[in-house]
């Protein structure tokens, strides 16, 4: 097995890990519990059956997923695992912004409505290279660390030629992030909206 | 504050202080390793064009020859192409299976012999199972093959396979082989599109670029339809691409270059009446595109063929319909695509044999070192057909 296809067996698995312990509300068990209920976890989603693993079957469908997609599901891991977040609120609430921000700009002219295409930028660009050293150096500066180590691993997977893609787009954001973000975003608003609506029920009510 | 408290939190201030210096340290080495990458990357090479020569009349006798090629496996077959090997000979390569889009379709593989004018029996190159296990990923079904070759002189044989849902969930793999076709280097994928590397496939020819590269033109079907041209290394990755057209009504690109800088592109289009056959040029090597025009030739949402000759003249294998793919004809240019000529109608005539199902379609053009032209085409999905001629009877439909 090559390295890259390892390294997208590696990633899928562990999406798939992150999604199982989820579904099973591993947090709630005893720390002996959660470890067993990880390994077992592991073991079926990374040992093969047949030809493929559950990995390889998810990358037939999800392709390689980006470093985001990597660090976001290793944390959910270790979360359910140890039951503490890894990633603070300040950090998580930058990244998903920041993600929700490169969605929009690459994917609907990525869709081919207009001449423009910005995943092309990815394969080499210094205008895009220089956007994306210009938005690192601000969240460290902002210190805003987890998005600066994300982008450092992307970058050094790219350069390693780490998966198969040959375009940094594809190391930095993924379809899977770019939806979970989206639907953060839209839940975190729609929850705020419904808090303000009560609030002011509340005032008019006490009046 | 207790004084363990506060060494606590000196302690945390220090070790905040030291992961943010390596982290703006460790940012800096890879933010140069990236400017490296870019300004250390050669300049893409201008095409690779077949050097048209003066027109003259042939000598040689014209002939016109054509063929089934043997298929005793599949039911169906479909999507042929080829490309020339040793001794003057062709490797084709098909899809064929029980029905399109069922998992056991194959890319299957013949060779014809310039001697006795005869096809080998055709032999299965990859099935379904086998990409599945090189690709460490599930797939579904196999489709379209094109095949191409280096400057180093290796065959590049790319294939579309699909994990979930129809063709618009298409993605594409590359085999290479160094001795004709005989045997074939594990598939690896392709990747050129960010949502999820699926939506993009082949059917027209690749390219040669100066610097190596081989250009794929490639299109996409998801939501959108059109088409793109990746520029990949020499170890098939895409390291570049260009749009050839945007929106939902082009596909299926097969790009003709004439100079290192120039060529011209034809596409499949299935967008509003009337159906045009659309075209697109290029005067920069391919890194921009002129906006698509419709061309004055008709097209039924089919796939077309195309081939710069040696004599100059360009010659588009395309359904002369707007409706069906029941006519299948050569149209000649001699000013690379702005004018044109009906120069044979290949099926669809009342004398011409005609298969189960009245459908001739999916053709690939390609002339060979001695200067013949070679035509196959998916001949009512039972089988591929095989028309064999040369510029002598060209010249006399002309």
């Amino acid at each position: 097995m090559s390295v890259s296809a390892a390294l997208g067996i590696f990633g899928c698995g562990l999406l798939s890990l992150a999604a199982a312990a989820a579904g099973l509300r591993v947090q709630r068990l005893s720390l002996r519990a959660r470890i067993a209920a990880m390994l077992a976890a592991g073991l079926a989603v990374f040992v093969p059956v047949g030809e493929l693993s559950v990995a390889g079957y998810v990358r037939g469908v999800t392709g390689d997923v980006s470093m985001t997609t990597l660090v976001l599901a290793g944390a959910a891991c270790m979360a359910q695992l140890t039951g503490r977040a890894p990633i603070g609120p300040r950090d998580r609430r930058a990244l998903l912004w920041l993600v929700a921000a490169g969605a929009v700009f690459l994917y609907p002219f990525a869709l081919g409505l207009t001449p423009f295409d910005p995943y092309a930028l990815g394969f080499g660009s210094v205008g895009f290279v220089t956007t994306l050293l210009l938005v690192t150096l601000a969240a460290w500066y902002a210190r805003f660390n987890l998005i600066v180590l994300i982008v450092i691993v992307a970058a050094l997977a790219y350069l390693g030629g780490g998966y198969e893609s040959r375009n940094l787009w594809d190391y930095l954001i993924d379809p899977l992030v770019s939806v979970y973000v989206l639907g953060r975003l839209l839940a975190g608003a729609s929850r705020r909206r419904l808090g303000d609506i009560k609030l002011a029920f509340g005032r008019s009510a006490g009046r | 504050m207790t004084a363990r408290t506060a060494a606590d939190l000196r302690r945390a201030a220090q070790a905040d202080r030291w992961l943010r210096a390596a982290l703006l340290v460790a940012a800096v080495l890879v933010f140069g390793g990236l400017y490296a990458r870019l300004f250390t990357a050669s300049l893409p090479g201008g095409f690779v064009s077949r050097q048209a020569v003066a027109r003259a009349i042939p000598v040689a006798a014209p002939f016109y020859r054509a063929q089934l090629l043997p298929n005793a496996a599949a039911r169906s077959v479909h999507s042929a192409t080829a490309a020339e090997i040793s001794g003057g000979r062709l490797r084709a390569f098909w899809y064929g299976g029980s029905r399109e889009g069922a998992s056991d379709v194959a890319i299957y593989t013949s060779v014809y012999a310039p001697g006795p004018r005869t096809w080998s029996p055709a032999h299965v190159v990859i099935t379904r199972e086998a990409a599945q296990r090189h690709l460490q990923r599930y797939v579904r079904k196999l489709g379209n093959p094109v095949v191409g070759r280096d400057r180093s002189g290796r065959l590049w044989l790319f294939f579309v396979s699909v994990s979930v849902g129809g063709w618009s969930g298409s993605a594409i793999n590359l085999m290479v082989s160094e001795d004709e076709g005989e045997t074939w280097s594990p598939p690896r994928r392709l990747i050129a599109s960010p949502f999820l590397n699926i939506s993009t496939l082949v059917k027209g020819a690749p390219l040669q670029f100066a610097d190596g590269a081989i250009g794929l033109p490639v299109y996409h079907e998801m939501l959108g339809k059109f088409g793109e041209l990746l520029r990949l290394d020499a170890e098939g990755h895409a390291i570049q691409k260009s749009r050839l057209s945007w929106g939902r009504s082009s596909l299926q690109p097969v790009i003709v270059p004439w100079s290192k800088t120039e060529a011209v592109g034809f596409m499949r289009y299935s967008g509003e009446p009337p159906g045009r056959i659309l075209m697109v040029r290029t005067t920069d090597a391919g890194r921009h595109w002129s906006p698509p025009v419709k061309t004055v030739l008709p097209n039924p949402n089919a796939a077309l063929g195309g081939v710069l000759l040696t004599n100059g003249g360009l010659l588009l294998a395309f359904n002369n319909s707007q409706d069906n793919r029941d006519d299948l004809s050569l149209a000649y240019s001699a000013d690379y695509g702005n004018t044109w000529q009906i120069a044979y109608r290949l099926e669809g005539g009342s004398t011409s044999p005609q298969a189960p199902s009245r459908e001739y379609s999916y053709p690939w053009i390609m002339q060979d070192r001695a200067g013949d032209v070679h035509l196959l085409y998916t001949w009512g999905r039972s089988h591929i057909k095989h028309v064999h001629f040369n510029l002598a009877w060209l010249e006399r439909r002309r």
